[in-house]
């Protein structure tokens, strides 16, 4: 009897090593580098802290400063404008994209590796690049426009114009990306449904309204969902190609977070900046999730 | 065909092949620029060189170490690429085949840290390395990426399509449980395994932020840094800034045009449900 | 594929060890030291006078060895500040005039010198690198802003050169005759810039702050003034943001192309602009109802983290003070070294173009003192200098921008 028992607690623990085992190669970086430091940021965002000095504990002064801050709804606010540029930009986009691909295209699959080459391409580099394309007086886009007659913007060098360029630069990248989903996710509607909607004798515009974008609604969901957690997260096109400039036009949270830190040695008030930002992502995550029962199909 | 139809079916490609040139263009007019000597503020080059050169790469390897800073990108992507190959693939086999209690919960804090972007984390992990004393190694830059949320969530989708008669009939021989994963999970998910490795390697590659703020000495540097580094130092030489951008994509469009398929299965299947 | 990985993972581990290892080998072998120096003065073009200067130094130390790293300007500050908060800075730094001094001072990041020789320094400027009684950094360098001018211009519009007793009004009216939009040409440039600004204001006999350095004292009408002298030449006499104006390098590049008559910058320009094909001088500034000079000094410090603080004090003194720097500087027209001995300035004067070098030491007579209020300068500067280019660009008045820089400034300085 006893030895039965023993044996088998052996063999529970035995168990519960493998477990360990397999789960502690990514459990220990998790903790040690993403949960650790989230609870560190916490106890940092209440001290007065330079990264030089000893931190000072201030309590919630760093978040009621923020919150009276005007600064700190401007990078938000500059954050939201990007996202409400980028996200209809790419959608719309890729979706024509993917809906063109799926049909008999000569060339398919050339033509969806050139749209998708910019997604393998650094967001330095996509900065830079655009940042060029984009320059005021001798930029390849003003040169163009001038010969039509029209007198380009400053893009990049004047306030009202730099978000705009970095939201088309940004959907430059990301278009094949989302073309990519969209078009898998259309590859997965079963032609039956196409076909009982044209005996039906709907035309092209219903079987987008009625088939298509219902049935796809997974893949759009995906798609909002990776764009806003991205899009609250921008920060290198912006720190590569307008630096938050001019005066701050293009200034968004993670640059903030960044140059708090970095430029003006607020660390304390930087963490309590992050703190928000993590917030803010998690809402809108959840209110998606739960959102999606309305309109999201999972045939 | 009607006409009309005909009418559509050419415009469709017209439409479509006139939107791939416009995608493709800032590459091209990236490598005009590149060699172009004096691209500058004051000029803009034509879109045939009069006197094409290839002097602006010889400055990047000469008045800076891109040599070096190539070889850092390479061996950071590596180093990151295969260790999440392992822990994202030991994590995926334990979510998906050893079933524990409280598992499910488990799994949904793995997933819960994809919704923290390492942007929110910089302050306390640059503390930390600091203690650590591995700010400006390449450790420092490494640690922060060992585990990816993608990664296991990728490998668990995969592992669940391996038929669970293959661990059964490998436990009848006396298989244990890492004998299993080795011999039988392993070689069944390959090709998802391949996915991960480009996403890894790509993703390690175009870091930004990270390695922004931990590598500080320009020989440690990784390409996006240097590169971004460049517009500071040659603020109106737009060839060289150009021709560090050619030079920073071509090692992984070769990758991409190599793994293409597995790159667009990867963005693909992590659309759908 | 199997072996295959193993192998990678082997490798990795082999490379995950060297690593470590190689994080650290700032360590002395033998007697011989490595220090490692951070400067942003030598970027742009004087990359090859500091490896000069390195090239003696290392020859009279032959067991010290200078690891150079060297960032532009617009990102020192920051990569400093980072690499001390790491913990990984530079044995010696450079600092970027009193205002950063009084920075690094305070949060106790600057080792005190000990072996400084004192009288070889000019007292005024070594003294501001000090703090009670104690040495923690060195001035390397001192310069000042002044006028270049393009004589060839000036000559085909038949203006008269710049002189010293020009004031605002009369370099506009020069400004205006040689503006020639239609070639391209520019009759002026002057940075919309805080460092601009709180020289303009003296110069218009207004101030920044007030005299306790409790409250911004530029929001009045001889403030707004000096803030539309700035701010009003663009799109007149000086491009405009959209003609690219404000990217770095930009009116330096007009100037050497031949296409602007006349630009406010530092003497540092002077070794860029010797190659130029144009005939080229320099004045002082005109001033309003007084003059007023921006004069900068470049200082430089050693970290109390470093571990070879004694080779590091002996480059900071010799990049400070040292015969050889002081040819080298004079040499090439770099900034002037900050040394007691005046005299050694003398073969400065005439080293070739600019002609009138004597400016250089005239403009250091009335010195414009630059406001400095320790841990939040940065975000007072762009502050200010935001404002400005709103207003430049035409998205505010000029009074609206002094009113908002104002009150952002002055938020800053209550904390």
């Amino acid at each position: 009897m006893t030895t039965v028992r023993v044996g088998r607690r052996r063999t529970k623990t035995k168990y519960a090593l493998t477990v360990l085992a397999f789960l502690l190669p990514s459990a220990i970086p998790l903790l040690l580098f993403v949960l650790g430091p989230m609870v560190a940021a916490l106890w940092v965002s209440l001290t007065k802290w330079n990264l030089l000095s000893p931190a000072q504990f201030v309590g919630l002064d760093n978040y009621v400063k923020l919150l009276s801050d005007p600064t700190t709804g401007a990078v938000f606010l500059h954050t939201l404008y990007y996202i409400a540029g980028y996200l209809p930009l790419v959608y719309i986009g890729g979706l024509a994209l993917a809906l063109a691909l799926n049909t008999a295209l000569k060339g398919r699959a050339f033509l969806r590796g050139i749209y998708f080459l910019p997604v393998v391409t650094s967001w330095i580099v996509v900065a830079l690049v655009w940042r060029w394309l984009l320059s005021p007086s001798t930029g390849i886009v003003n040169v163009v426009l001038g010969w039509i007659g029209i007198h380009g913007p400053g893009w990049w060098t004047d306030p009202a114009w730099a978000m705009p360029s970095i939201i088309l630069a940004s959907s430059w990248k990301d278009l094949g990306f989302v073309m990519v989903i969209l078009l898998a996710g259309l590859q997965a509607i079963p032609t039956d449904m196409y076909d009982a909607a044209k005996v039906d004798g709907a035309g092209w515009w219903r079987r987008l309204f009625s088939v298509t974008l219902p049935l796809l609604s997974p893949s759009t969901f995906f798609v909002i969902v990776i764009s806003l957690i991205n899009g609250f997260q921008v920060f290198d096109q912006v720190y590569a190609m307008t630096g938050g400039g001019p005066n701050g036009a293009s200034e968004v949270v993670v640059e903030q977070i960044y140059d708090l830190t970095f430029r003006y040695g607020r660390a304390g008030d930087a963490s309590a900046l992050s703190w928000m930002l993590f917030i803010v992502i998690l809402a809108v995550t959840l209110i998606q999730v739960r959102g999606q029962r309305r309109w999201v199909n999972y045939g | 065909m009607s006409t009309r139809r005909l009418v559509l079916f050419i415009l469709l490609h017209v439409v479509i092949i006139v939107g791939a040139i416009v995608m493709f263009f800032p590459f091209l007019w990236t490598i005009i620029t590149s060699i172009t000597p004096g691209a500058s503020l004051t000029s803009t080059p034509a879109l045939i060189p009069a006197n094409p050169s290839l002097g602006a790469y010889g400055r990047l390897f000469t008045e800076r170490p891109f040599g070096q800073v190539i070889l850092n990108s390479i061996l950071l992507a590596a180093i990151t690429t295969v260790v999440q190959l392992v822990t994202s693939s030991t994590a995926a086999y334990a979510f998906s085949r050893l079933p524990f209690r409280g598992r499910t919960l488990v799994f949904g804090l793995y997933l819960a840290t994809m919704m923290i972007p390492l942007q929110v984390l910089i302050v306390p992990l640059f503390v930390e390395l600091k203690t650590f004393g591995l700010i400006d190694s390449y450790l420092g830059a490494l640690l922060p990426t060992f585990a990816s949320a993608f990664g296991i969530f990728l490998l668990r989708q995969a592992i669940n399509q391996v038929p669970v008669e293959l661990d059964e009939a490998a436990t009848l021989d006396g298989a244990g449980h890492f004998r299993t994963f080795w011999s039988i999970i392993v070689p069944n998910i390959r090709p998802a395994l391949a996915t991960l490795v480009v996403f890894s390697f790509m993703s390690s590659w175009n870091s930004f932020l990270w390695p922004l703020i931990v590598l500080r000495s320009p020989e440690l540097q990784t390409l996006p840094i240097a590169l971004a580094g460049l517009q500071g130092q040659y603020i109106s030489d737009w060839d060289v800034i150009m021709a560090g951008s050619v030079v920073s994509v071509l090692p992984i469009l070769a990758i991409y045009i190599f793994a293409q398929r597995y790159v667009v299965q990867g963005v693909a299947s992590s659309g759908i449900k | 594929m199997n072996r295959k990985i193993l192998a990678a993972i082997g490798v990795v581990g082999v490379a995950a060890l060297a690593m470590t290892g190689c994080a650290s080998n700032s360590g002395s072998t033998s007697g011989k030291v490595t220090i490692t120096y951070s400067n942003f003065i030598s970027n742009g073009g004087n990359e090859a006078n500091l490896a000069k200067i390195v090239t003696a130094f290392e020859k009279a130390n032959p067991n010290i060895t200078v690891k150079v790293k060297t960032l532009p300007y617009a990102s020192y500050d920051e990569a400093q500040q980072t690499d001390l908060a790491a913990g990984t800075s530079a044995d010696v730094f450079d600092i970027d005039g009193a205002s950063n001094y009084g920075v690094y001072e305070e949060n106790g990041v600057l080792a005190p010198l000990t072996s400084v020789p004192s009288s070889l320094y000019n007292k005024a400027l070594l003294d501001t690198y000090a703090t009670g009684g104690k040495q923690y950094g060195l001035p390397t360098s001192f310069s000042d802003v002044v006028l270049f001018y393009n004589k060839d211009l000036f000559d085909k519009a038949g203006v008269s050169y710049p002189t010293s007793s020009w004031t605002w009004k009369d370099e506009t009216a020069a400004a205006l005759k040689l503006t020639d939009q239609a070639a391209g040409v520019w009759g002026d440039h002057q940075p919309v810039t805080y460092n601009e600004f709180y020289k303009t204001l003296v110069q218009n006999g207004a101030s920044f702050l007030n005299k306790a350095g409790t409250k911004v004292a530029f929001n009045t009408p001889a403030g707004l003034a000096a803030a539309k002298w700035l701010v009003d030449k663009s799109g007149t006499t000086m491009p405009t943001i959209a003609d690219g104006q404000g990217t770095a390098d930009f009116d330096t590049n007009l100037f050497k192309a031949g296409k602007l008559a006349m630009l406010h910058t530092g003497i540092w320009e002077f070794g860029a602009f010797a190659d130029t094909p144009a005939n080229w001088d320099i004045a002082e500034e005109p001033g309003s109802t007084q003059h007023a000079n921006a004069v900068f000094s470049n200082g430089i410090g050693v970290s109390a983290t470093s571990k070879n603080k004694d080779a590091a004090e002996k480059w900071a003194i010799y990049m400070s003070s040292s015969t050889e720097m002081v040819n080298v500087r004079l040499d090439s027209g770099w900034e002037l070294p900050t040394i007691s001995d005046t005299k050694k300035l003398n073969t400065y004067l005439d080293k070739g173009k600019p002609t009138h070098r004597q400016v250089v030491f005239d403009a250091a007579k009335t010195i414009a003192p630059a406001p400095s209020i320790g841990d939040n300068q940065s975000a007072m500067q762009d502050d200010i200098t935001n404002e400005l280019i709103e207003a430049q660009a035409g998205r505010e008045t000029v009074q609206q921008a002094l009113d908002n820089a104002e009150q952002k400034i002055n938020a800053l300085l209550k904390q």
